[in-house]
């Protein structure tokens, strides 16, 4: 893992920003969201494809690839996370300094 | 809490950038990944001892092949792959190497090469063994065919090192360990070192024992040129020992008139048994030659060159054989020496003069009988007897003081007649010569001391 991050870290720091960005967005986005059944279901496959690659049955490349994509998932949701919850407590602020 | 799920309900689009991200990732990361490993892996490996190792990475799968000396060193090399960083598994397609039964070691030695086959134990003893042949043999080429096995003797090493160490005493051939036992076969380089090799042999580590010793020894080459334009003896090769080579000259002094000898014999070992009681006959025979060469090869005595006359080249091909020790050969091949042109009988006296002022005709001490080493005299007062066909010769006897007067006279009288015995035995007509017996009465310097004694006691030839 460790050995991963390292070799990998533009990668991962790429994948973070996208996700930052992508969470800054969400938060104003007025577009159709995932309904919670299929982020049930895109949880679960998360999940499995995870399991798969902990439990190394992927051989060669193609583990190597399933694992380098959930390397990359892991920092993306975390940049969104962030960047979606940095902008609501902006956009609460700027609501509260107009209505204030 | 909702307001977190509504948002992240909105996170999916980036994940189509990230899909792309990722293909990017993947597509520039696997090669450079895929080395790096297999450098770690390699360089996790360095000291194992391992043959044939091969090491291929798929992703961060490495598949590890080789083949290894022991189960230990065959699992602690799996170990350390698996514990390189970045590993995720490691495919163990490793193995022990093959045992040999027997375990068979070999070095040959030709004009050109040494070469090193069979099996060696480790990559380390290999490399030492082709490293003692290398240094054993400055500047011959060694050619390592030795292959890695499992199953090698105790102190193999040792005793493979200790063999190459005798290498260079070997012209050709090839010593071989099969598990314990040691065979030796071919020629040794130089006299003796068949010997020595022997000898170091017995340093062998303990629970080797050698099998087969099949080494042969050079000839031993013992070989005289007798030059008669240049007035020389040669003598060369191999004698036994000092003891040996003293009496060879010496009898070679006594044998050869006024040749000049020239001794270039070295003492070696190794010589076959009756050495010097062959080889002194042998030097008598070729005294008897005009120009010839002995050469004394093993248990082999070869002699050519050209007699004197018929009786004489019959002699010695059919006489010398019968004087050698059992178990010696002789191959003479003797012509005869084209016949000189003839002289008149003062010519004639004159060689008989010059040729007995050289040399005089020995006697054993006391009797008639003629001694051996005198042969070679004889036969060239036969050559001048041959060339003066018509005149008649008186061969007169001589003694010293020493004696009773009438002992002395029969004395004379019958060393005489031996001479015309020798003379009429090599095919002159008995009716030249009459031998004749004067006691001490006819001396040639005065009795008074061993020199003069020895000077008066002689054999004249009076041409008539």
């Amino acid at each position: 893992m460790a050995y991963l991050v390292t070799f990998h870290w533009g990668w991962l720091l790429g994948a973070l920003l996208l996700g930052f960005g992508m969470g800054w967005i969400a938060v104003v986005h007025r577009g159709p969201g995932v309904s919670r059944v299929l982020a049930g279901w895109l949880g679960l496959l998360a999940a499995a494809l995870l399991v798969v690659a902990l439990v190394h049955i992927v051989p060669g490349r193609p583990g190597y690839w399933l694992e380098l994509a959930l390397l990359m998932l892991g920092p993306y949701v975390a940049g969104c996370a962030v960047g979606s919850l940095l902008r609501a407590w902006v956009v609460r602020r700027s609501v509260a300094m107009r209505t204030g | 809490m909702d307001g977190f799920f509504k948002w992240s309900s909105k996170w999916w689009p980036g994940v189509i950038p990230l899909i792309v991200l990722w293909a990017f990732a993947a597509w520039t990361s696997t090669a450079p990944l895929e080395a790096d490993l297999a450098d770690r892996s390699a360089a996790a490996l360095h000291g194992a001892v391992l043959d044939k190792t091969t090491i291929a990475v798929a992703g961060r799968d490495v598949t590890l092949g080789a083949e290894a000396f022991s189960e230990a060193a065959r699992s602690a090399a799996v170990g350390a792959v698996d514990a390189v960083p970045g590993v995720r598994l490691v495919n163990d397609e490793t193995r022990l190497a093959a045992e040999a039964r027997p375990f068979v070691w070999s070095a040959e030695r030709d004009v050109v090469r040494v070469t090193l086959a069979g099996s060696a134990p480790l990559p380390a003893s290999k490399a030492k063994l082709a490293e003692a042949a290398r240094g054993a043999l400055g500047g011959v080429e060694v050619s390592d065919q030795m292959k890695l096995a499992r199953g090698a003797p105790a102190h193999f090493d040792e005793a493979a090192v200790l063999l190459l160490g005798q290498i260079a005493k070997l012209k050709d051939g090839k010593f071989t360990i099969s598990d314990s036992s040691v065979s030796l076969s071919g020629m040794a380089r130089e006299l003796g070192d068949r010997e020595a090799i022997a000898a170091a042999l017995k340093k062998l580590p303990e629970g080797f024992k050698i099998a087969a010793n099949d080494l042969k020894a050079p000839p031993y080459v013992f070989q005289v040129n007798k030059d008669p334009v240049a007035s020389t003896l040669t003598l060369s090769g191999n004698v036994p020992d000092e003891a040996v080579h003293a009496a060879i000259t010496a009898a070679a002094a006594r044998k050869f008139l006024s040749e000049k000898v020239v001794d270039n014999l070295k003492a070696s070992i190794g010589a076959p048994g009756g050495f010097a009681a062959a080889v002194v006959p042998a030097l008598g025979a070729l005294s008897r030659l005009s120009t010839g060469t002995l050469v004394v090869s093993d248990r082999e005595v070869r002699l050519s060159g050209d007699a004197l006359y018929d009786a004489a080249a019959l002699q010695i091909r059919s006489g010398l054989g019968k004087e050698f020790p059992q178990n010696w050969q002789f191959k003479a091949d003797v012509s005869v020496k084209p016949a000189v042109a003839p002289v008149d009988a003062t010519v004639c006296q004159q060689l008989f003069s010059e040729l007995l002022g050289k040399a005089s005709i020995r006697f054993e001490a006391g009797k008639a009988d003629l001694d051996p080493d005198s042969t070679g005299l004889l036969d060239r007062l036969v050559e001048i007897a041959l060339r003066c066909p018509a005149s008649n010769i008186e061969v007169a006897g001589h003694t010293d003081t020493d004696g009773d007067d009438e002992i002395n006279q029969a004395l004379s009288e019958k060393r005489a007649q031996a001479v015309v015995d020798y003379l009429v035995k090599a095919g002159l007509p008995a009716v030249r010569f009459t031998a004749t017996g004067f006691g001490a009465t006819q001396p040639l310097v005065p009795n008074d001391s061993e020199e003069g004694k020895a000077q008066n006691r002689r054999i004249e030839f009076k041409v008539m």
